[in-house]
């Protein structure tokens, strides 16, 4: 191209322009520095008589719409509009959105998005709402925990209450009864080294993969958090996950956990090429009996029971003794309310229905697990079993978060970390290392 | 941003420029506006933007703090990087290296003598561009699964002990993964050459079988010189497709299993989108940049018409 004369005074201009550009929108983006006020003026029980519409950004359904339909139901003068996203996109745009000039008046709390959005001031308080319900009454306390954050959100379990829990769910073992039978396995497993040996069975007398699982996403670490909440200390784990000073992951039980994960992948336990396998094909392959075992969520309960019928069941992780009192990993979809609504009391009201008696039917009947633990549940076969697991974990206080919830950048930690392990190419100690590191850096 | 440009031309030097190429009007800038809108709006204020960030120490909602160069220096000594861009690297023999290659294989048969089903292999061929890259990594993770297409067929013909579940096998899941891409920009490129053979005058090939050249002879000699410009163009295409390759990974094996095939384009993802921190996830955008804009630079220099 020849450069003449005339073309040379465009140049210039757009050199200009973006060096005008550069200028403004640095002045935009360090101008966005205020912290919003995030604690209500008045508190108000109850849902005001005028009409009100009320806009609610959420990635799971169920339990999200009818939960929804249940609380308009009652209220028919309250209009609630429904914005999904779906899960992997969720984080980025809930963040957007909440922290933008017009945001959703209720959002579906993700702690990977929360990170950022509480310290701004963006999410309501709501310790003087959940006085003036009573609510550390009427929800349960391991399922509120992760719902409490310091004010820069550098740890959970302690500070205000920034949501309520909308639907709980528990993390398990599934298994194919006549799978079983025909290893000669008698009924579930009562202690880890049953479980153990029942695997081995599977192997050995019949054609299935004795431990369903995908690790392309979280299937793998979820089998390795399982064993670590049996094998290891509760409230240890709990502060390595909620961020208390000088919490580690790197204790003998985490490597007990761990070792035990690899002694399986070694044994061929896990199917072949698992670290290429999604959650959702390993749940399939479970469901058309090419495995024996899967450690999922009550999440699948539905799906299973529609696809297996009688054929499947659910127990949770059995302990190294099976005497020890139950415990399992579970976490809740949880709503928190925007600080710059102004409907915040009627926002307020469906988080309190969340809680109610109503609510509990829709909650179990969406495949989840009740957030009023006393609600009477009258489902049988594996949704009887995952309710009645989840039951004895919610009466002794032992739901434990996920690993993941560590912090923002853990699953990448974490889902790394056994595919390494499980294909022999990471060790033991370097896993629980990079999972500090992550730790370290995030909490430093 | 135009104003200047608008007010240049005075009465006089229009006169006394009439007519010459390349000089702007007021009127030619007026018909410039919107594009010239569309690309400083989405292209051009995002990059500056993403090269602003790259300082910051923010985390996309909280006030932002300057970093200076903290940013830069996290990414370049993550060790993971190093391994990414090497992927990246690995990844433009099977996005580019090949892909030429088949493209070029299929123009030679496909120009001159076949005319009947030209269309038709044109279309079959160029189909994976079309397709959606995220339906393609999730059938062809079933295609490598362990009981997937691929291993069904080794089984078939005797070769069992070949079959293995390939994104799952750190040795073979990055080499798995750029198969797929070969897949996609074999097609590509054929367009690419088939317009540009097609535009070589015909008399020259049969001059050149006057002088006695046989079809491989006339491929090198008349058709391969005549796509010279549109090799170049498909070598740049695919380069950055395979440097700044990100939907394909993230849906077929996430950068597993254990980082094997990690890109640097996952990283930028993950830093943004899963820790939050918009500064370090710029600054890699910036160096993953810097590093596509060197690399095409080299091929178009390597391919210039005039050395």
């Amino acid at each position: 191209m020849p450069t003449t004369p005339g073309l040379r005074r465009p140049a210039a201009a757009a050199a200009a322009g973006t060096a005008a550009a550069l200028v403004l929108s640095s002045c935009a983006v360090l101008s966005t520095s205020v912290r919003e006020d995030d604690t209500p003026e008045s508190v108000s029980t109850g849902v005001p008589d005028q009409p009100v519409t009320l806009r609610l950004a959420f990635t799971d359904d169920p339990p999200t719409q009818a939960l929804v339909d249940g609380f308009t139901e009652q209220h028919p003068n309250v209009d609630i509009e429904l914005q999904q996203t779906q899960f992997t996109d969720y984080i980025k745009t809930v963040k957007l959105s909440m922290s933008s000039e017009n945001p959703p008046d209720i959002a579906q709390y993700n702690s990977g998005a929360m990170d950022s959005l509480v310290p701004a001031g963006l999410i309501l308080d709501l310790d003087e709402h959940s006085e003036a319900y009573g609510w550390e009454e009427t929800f349960p306390t391991s399922a509120m925990e992760s719902l409490h954050i310091d004010p820069e959100a550098a740890e959970y379990g302690s500070g205000s209450l920034y949501a309520a829990p909308g639907a709980l769910s528990v993390l398990g073992v599934f298994y194919n009864k006549s799978l079983l039978e025909e290893a000669g396995v008698d009924g579930p497993p009562q202690t880890l080294g049953g479980f153990e040996q029942a695997l081995e069975q599977v192997q050995d007398r019949t054609d299935a993969t004795p431990l369903g699982n995908g690790s392309l996403e979280v299937g793998g670490f979820q089998i390795w958090s399982s064993l670590l909440n049996v094998l290891g200390d509760e409230d240890e784990y709990r502060d390595w996950v909620y961020g208390a000073p000088g919490a580690s992951i790197e204790t003998e039980a985490a490597k007990e956990a761990t070792g035990t994960l690899t002694r399986w992948a070694q044994e061929g336990y896990l199917p072949e090429g698992t670290s290429a396998v999604s959650d959702i094909d390993a749940q399939a392959d479970f469901a058309a009996g090419d495995s024996a075992f899967l450690v999922t969520g009550n999440w699948a309960t539905a799906e299973l029971a529609e696809e297996m019928g009688e054929e499947v069941g659910f127990f949770l992780m059995p302990g190294p003794t099976g005497q020890e009192p139950p415990v399992a990993a579970g976490s809740s979809v949880s709503y928190a309310i925007s600080s710059q609504t102004e409907n915040y009391d009627t926002a307020a009201a469906f988080l309190d229905y969340l809680g109610s008696a109503e609510a509990a039917q829709i909650q179990l009947s969406s495949g989840f697990m009740p957030v009023d633990p006393d609600a009477p549940s009258e489902s049988e076969g594996v949704m009887g079993e995952v309710n009645a697991g989840f039951g004895r974990v919610i009466e002794q206080e032992s739901l434990l978060p996920f690993p993941d919830f560590a912090t923002p950048g853990m699953v990448d930690q974490l889902t790394p970390g056994v595919q390494g392990l499980v294909t022999g190419t990471t060790s033991e100690e370097e896993f629980l290392r990079s999972l500090q590191q992550e730790w370290d850096e995030h909490h430093e | 941003m135009n104003e200047g440009a608008t007010n240049a031309p005075r009465p006089e030097s229009r006169v006394k420029r009439r007519g010459r190429p390349g000089r702007a009007s007021s009127g030619a800038w007026l018909y410039l506006l919107p594009a010239v809108a569309v690309y400083v709006g989405f292209l051009v204020y995002p990059a500056v933007s993403t090269l602003q960030f790259s300082f910051l120490e923010w985390d996309g909602i909280a006030p932002p703090e300057w970093g200076g160069l903290d940013n830069f220096v996290q990414a370049v000594t993550d060790p993971l990087l190093a391994e990414a861009i090497g992927n990246g690297l690995l990844l433009i023999v099977f996005f580019t290296l090949i892909p030429i290659a088949v493209g070029l294989a299929m123009t030679a048969l496909l120009i001159g003598r076949v005319q009947r089903g030209t269309t038709f292999y044109r279309v079959v061929f160029f189909l994976p561009q079309v397709l959606p890259l995220v339906a393609v990594g999730t059938t062809w993770r079933w295609v490598y699964s362990d009981e997937g297409m691929i291993n069904q067929f080794l089984g078939l013909v005797g070769l069992e002990g070949l079959a293995r579940p390939w994104l799952g096998d750190e040795q073979f899941a990055l080499a798995a993964l750029g198969l797929i891409g070969t897949w996609t920009m074999s097609g590509l490129c054929m367009m690419l050459f088939m317009s540009g053979a097609q535009k070589v005058d015909t008399s020259l090939h049969e001059a050149a079988a006057i002088d006695g050249a046989g079809p491989v002879r006339q491929f090198l000699s008349v058709t391969l010189p005549g796509v010279r410009k549109e090799i170049s163009i498909a070598g740049v295409i695919t380069t950055i497709a395979a440097l700044a390759s990100f939907d394909l990974v993230f849906v077929t094996t996430n950068g597993g299993p254990a980082g094997a095939t990690n890109v640097p384009a996952l990283l930028v993802y993950r830093l943004a989108f899963n820790e939050g921190d918009i500064g370090a996830a710029s600054a890699l955008a910036v160096v993953l940049t810097v590093l596509v804009i060197a690399l095409v630079s080299a091929i178009r220099y390597l391919a210039r018409e005039d050395s």
